[in-house]
């Protein structure tokens, strides 16, 4: 409890001159793009859209961590980086199933967004059973009186000395609101770098549309997935490790995610396109 | 976020490690440019030892790291560094003889910037983020391109995005079986995201000790070897590839070897010191 207790408060201030230089960074990496390869300008819009989506996206997944390994903290019991790899690449994996298949970019991304909001709806119902039957806990959170969903009161639930455990209803709902949000943010990323190579890698390449698909695609998802990573360890970071969900606190810290998702996003979306362009 | 919770006792200091790591990475890499000049495949294995040094360089980047409580634990580090070195990778690639040095130059300068990002935009505040978050990018991007050129034999985005398939005699030119459009990429990824963060992730505590650390690491980058120098059977000559294989596994079979004995060490130390006092009534 003391070493969970004695985690820092700072971090959650603002900093308002980073956040400026951060807009600034976004618009010199647009400008970069806009004048090295105007036909990637969009593209990279969208993918920085995607990295906003999965930046905010991962402030809603109940992330635990160690403490909620010993059931001292509610949320599913690993790390940012593992539960964004779960849930983010199934939603890819579901999104590039539906471009494969020749659909439009809507339902491309939204089946993104549902295969991520299934993968999280499975991990935070499978957590809840070893919660529950394995460790035999109830789920209770520590952060507020009641659930903001069904209203049930938390505290005759919860341990002394413990910040909560289990999983709660509202962290469910924020997990499987997560899970919708970063797959389709990935997705999006993914099926802009796919649109771009495959319309300019047959030319840079000197060789045929059907030929180029295998490169495009392992390089469209190869990209997804670092980006991907990189936003979800960026957005660790903002919630220093864990956040129990929607309701939590640190939630409020989003607006600090969001400029630093958009610059990541940006910058490696650049490195990206620029493949096509040298 | 600013609370350190362990320091560097004695050891090897780190820009000394970081320096050695960089110049015999960089050194391997262009080891592997012989297959070039002597129209083999023999000197693909450098790429592999490329890979070691690279990896010894980012763990001990990742304990400079994380002796700061950044709260997500080490395994986010490992995927950061890959995350961003991926990208900085694939593009260098596309400049040919001088992909390492710009895969270098391209990683630090996203790094860099990831760096700032962290620790103004995000409030992180830790003295050694942006500096550590540079160096992973890069070693992210060598030690993938240390993989490509393992298992291709070479590192530009032709050589990467090309392979060869013989069929009834005739040898055809194909990009699905490729380092790139095969995406074994993707494994090279996670082998080296993993071996990178298992290290100081395992070592880490009171008996944090730099040399057993460091041979863990180079144990676990000849056993990520191991497994590509298999893949690489698929893309170069079976010789070249059992040259590669061979080297894995004396290297692995040493360093294991040096790894137990140094746990053994440090283990016995601990026994001694009795960290758990008796209780009454036990």
């Amino acid at each position: 409890m003391s070493a969970v207790a004695a985690k820092p408060a700072a971090g959650g201030a603002m900093n308002p001159t980073a956040m400026a230089v951060g807009i600034v960074l976004l618009l010199i990496l647009l400008g970069i793009a806009y004048f090295v390869y105007p036909a990637g300008l969009i593209p990279l819009v969208l993918i920085v859209v995607g990295g906003v989506l999965i930046g905010f996206g991962v402030h809603f997944v109940p992330v635990g961590g160690a403490p909620a390994a010993m059931g001292q903290a509610p949320g599913i019991a690993t790390g940012v980086a593992m539960l964004a790899a779960g849930g983010g690449l199934a939603g890819l994996f579901g999104g590039a199933w539906a471009a494969a298949a020749g659909q439009d970019a809507l339902v491309v991304v939204i089946t993104g967004g549902i295969g991520g909001g299934l993968m999280m709806a499975i991990t935070c119902m499978m957590v809840n059973f070893v919660y529950v039957f394995g460790m035999g806990i109830p789920a209770a959170s520590g952060k507020v009186a009641k659930d903001p969903i069904t209203g049930d009161t938390q505290a005759e639930y919860k341990s002394q000395g413990t910040e909560g455990h289990g999983l709660p209803f509202v962290s469910f709902v924020g997990g499987v609101i997560g899970g919708l949000f970063a797959g389709a943010g990935g997705t999006l990323i993914y099926l802009e770098l796919l649109n771009v190579y495959q319309a300019a890698l047959p030319a840079v390449m000197g060789i045929t549309a059907a030929q180029v698909m295998p490169i495009a695609v392992s390089a469209a998802g190869m990209f997804a997935v670092g980006m991907f990573l990189v936003n979800a360890v960026l957005t660790a970071y903002n919630i220093t490790g864990t956040i129990e969900g929607p309701h939590d606190p640190k939630f409020k810290r989003w607006p600090r995610s969001v400029v630093a998702s958009a610059v990541a996003s940006a910058l490696c979306g650049l490195v990206a396109i620029l493949i096509v362009a040298i | 976020m600013t609370v350190k919770v362990e320091v560097i006792e004695g050891g090897i200091p780190h820009n000394k490690i970081m320096i050695a790591g960089i110049v015999s990475t960089l050194v391997c890499l262009y080891l592997t440019y012989l297959n070039v000049l002597t129209g083999t495949e023999m000197f693909s294995f450098f790429g592999g030892l490329a890979v070691i040094a690279a990896l010894i360089w980012g763990s001990h980047t990742i304990k400079v790291l994380c002796s700061y409580g950044i709260g997500t634990g080490v395994p986010s580090a490992g995927m950061i560094a890959f995350g961003s070195g991926v990208i900085a990778m694939l593009l260098a690639t596309k400049f040919g003889f001088y992909a390492p040095i710009v895969a270098a130059v391209l990683a630090a300068i996203i790094g860099f910037i990831l760096g700032y990002v962290s620790n103004n935009i995000l409030n992180m505040k830790i003295p050694a983020m942006v500096q550590a978050l540079t160096e992973m990018a890069v070693v992210g991007a060598l030690t993938l391109m240390g993989f490509a050129a393992l298992i291709t034999g070479g590192f530009t985005f032709a050589g990467l995005t090309t392979g060869h398939v013989t069929v009834m005699g005739m040898t055809l030119l194909t990009h699905e079986q490729s380092f790139l459009g095969g995406c074994l990429i993707a494994v090279a990824f996670l082998l080296g995201a993993i071996a990178i963060q298992h290290p100081f992730n395992a070592c880490l505590g009171p008996g944090w000790q730099q040399d057993r650390m460091l041979m863990l690491t180079a144990e676990c980058g000849f056993l990520s070897m191991l497994v590509a120098a298999i893949m690489s059977f698929a893309l170069i000559s079976t010789g070249s590839a059992l040259i590669s294989l061979i080297i894995a596994i004396i290297g692995w079979a040493y360093t294991y070897n040096e790894y137990m004995v140094l746990s053994k060490r440090d283990a016995a130390a601990w026994l001694d010191a009795k960290p758990i006092p008796e209780m009454e009534g036990h």
